[in-house]
């Protein structure tokens, strides 16, 4: 059955301007320019802040990952996730947020204006929004960076086909982890999941889909230590983390589905974090420095979801918006 | 029975309305069509019809094989998309999926004759002396590869040098093997350099560069 999407290459946004006068100062910075920093964009635009979004190496986010988003309100039969991002980043533009795709390397919020560089400009910002969400956490073990698509994979639905008749080992216990390896499961020929834990944490219909899979084998109580291999990956070792065994798992490729992290090792010493690494921010989105905000993912693992990312982004949004108008009234 | 549905095709026309100049899709099928080349001839000729600016061209790859190898065709199902000029921008396999995307930017940034890329790369691209061949490899259900064929489309419309192909794996197992394809995208240039995963610009004008290299040190 074939398909025909419409989206949004996730490297179409206007390249950076080649010079930026640098006495110029915006009324607001965001950086990230997923969900929740594009609907603070809109706002701002609607708000006629002079403010500038730096989307990041990939604009759109997570979200473009998401074949079908179901749960977006105003959309009844569901959008392409990919699709969605676009619709969200036209309308920012519409209101005359300036979206430059460019990467952030250092921010500097000691004293206001902020300062926000990348590889090539240096821009100054008298509010920040922070929305740099979240990205796959990695296992960190050995073999994992060198093998990385080469055998170690965080999208089953990329690259299950180079798994026909292979085995594969999927790392993880969640909803995604084994929806993953459900999936894998129409391409390879055994599909081991292991779990730290001595039980899934997966939604009850994932559990019951996987344990009457066939080509499904689980290893609890278990995690990997090393991604094995030469050219290609022949196997994991695995550590029980109840008897403290070590064991070899032969397999062809390694799935990595371990949850999230937030994008905030810019921000270290910057504004308060938790010990997860989340921006703590209060119920305005204010962050530890006044004049920074937060919104999306970065702030919050309760939640993931793409309705409460664009809320909170307008919630910042508004908030840096106020300010500014305190500021402009008392000087 | 159209392979686009009336609400894509819609959509693909709002897309194509502004196409800056002409633009021909010239596909390679055969009498005995392959797998998806019956399909893909048919999103050509689909496509085609959705623009006053587009015109389909099909041919055979055993009878036409002079067509072919006067375009680089080495394989099918295959769209050459070809503007004021051929600026070297090929799609093997049918792009479907995410894909589609791929062809309808391929469209528009060949008739356009303009990429749009940053002047850093364009500046990096007028020093390239040699030929430079990219391959991005993909499946139709991966989400991050249009990004990087769209990439690779740019370089090859921005320089006479560059020509640049989306290959379909599922649909070349043989170069999946050959390439050890695991994971998508995955980009190969001038057979020597690889680039794991979606890498934004200055990454992959990097690994051109070290292509490069590559081959003035073997002179």
């Amino acid at each position: 059955m074939l398909d025909f999407k419409l989206t949004q290459p996730q490297q179409e946004v206007q390249p950076r301007p080649v010079a930026e006068q640098s006495d110029q100062v915006y009324d607001l910075i965001i950086i990230g320019g997923a969900p929740a920093g594009l609907t603070a964009a809109i706002y701002a635009g609607r708000a006629a802040l002079k403010s500038l979004l730096l989307t990041g190496p990939f604009p759109g986010g997570q979200v473009t990952t998401t074949d079908m988003v179901e749960n977006f309100p105003g959309f009844p039969d569901g959008i392409n996730g990919a699709e969605l991002a676009q619709r969200i980043q036209r309308q920012a533009e519409r209101f005359g947020t300036q979206i430059v795709m460019d990467t952030v390397t250092k921010v500097d919020f000691s004293t206001p204006p902020f300062t926000v560089r990348t590889d090539s400009q240096t821009y100054r910002g008298r509010t920040v929004i922070i929305a740099t969400g979240a990205v796959p956490r990695r296992l960190g073990v050995p073999g994992e960076a060198e093998f990385f698509g080469r055998g170690v994979s965080t999208c089953a639905t990329c690259d299950g086909f180079f798994y026909k008749d292979k085995r594969a080992v999927v790392v993880g216990g969640g909803d995604s982890a084994i929806d993953e390896g459900l999936f894998l499961t129409k391409f390879a020929r055994e599909v081991i999941v292991v779990h730290r834990r001595d039980q899934l944490r997966a939604t009850k219909i994932y559990q019951e889909r996987a344990f009457a899979n066939p080509k499904m084998r689980f290893v609890w109580d278990s995690v990997v230590e090393e991604v094995l291999g030469e050219k290609t990956v022949t196997g994991v070792r695995v550590r029980n983390v109840k008897t403290g065994e070590t064991s070899v798992i032969e397999a062809d490729g390694m799935f990595v589905y371990i949850g999230m992290v937030p994008g905030t090792k810019l921000f270290a010493g910057q504004v308060e974090m938790d010990e997860w690494g989340y921006i703590v921010t209060d119920r305005r989105q204010r962050t530890s420095v006044p004049g920074v905000f937060a919104a999306g993912d970065v702030q919050s693992p309760d939640f993931r979801q793409i309705v409460v990312a664009a809320g909170s982004g307008a919630m910042a949004a508004i908030e840096a918006e106020r300010l500014l108008a305190e500021q402009s009234g008392t000087t | 029975m159209p392979l686009l549905n009336e609400e894509i095709a819609e959509q693909v026309k709002q897309e194509l309305v502004d196409l800056a100049g002409p633009v021909r899709l010239v596909m390679f099928t055969q009498e005995f069509e392959c797998d998806y080349c019956a399909e893909t001839r048919q999103l050509v000729e689909e496509v085609a019809a959705l623009s006053d600016q587009l015109a389909s061209e099909i041919y055979d790859f055993v009878v036409d094989k002079d067509r072919a190898e006067e375009l680089g065709i080495d394989k099918i199902p295959a769209v050459a998309v070809i503007g004021a000029e051929d600026y070297g921008v090929r799609l093997y396999g049918i792009p479907s999926g995410y894909e589609f995307t791929s062809l309808l930017h391929a469209i528009r940034t060949v008739a356009a004759g303009k990429p749009e890329l940053t002047e850093e790369t364009l500046a990096a691209l007028e020093e390239v002396t040699e030929p430079v061949h990219i391959q991005v490899f993909v499946t139709p259900t991966c989400p991050y590869c249009p990004g990087s064929v769209v990439l690779a489309h740019q370089l090859a419309v921005a320089s006479p040098l560059v020509r640049a192909d989306m290959v379909e794996a599922t649909e070349f197992p043989q170069l999946a093997i050959k390439y050890q394809v695991m994971g998508v995208p995955r980009t190969v240039i001038n057979e020597t350099v690889h680039i794991e995963g979606a890498a934004p610009e200055p990454m992959v004008l990097g690994k051109l560069q070290e292509a490069l290299e590559g081959t003035e040190e073997k002179v």
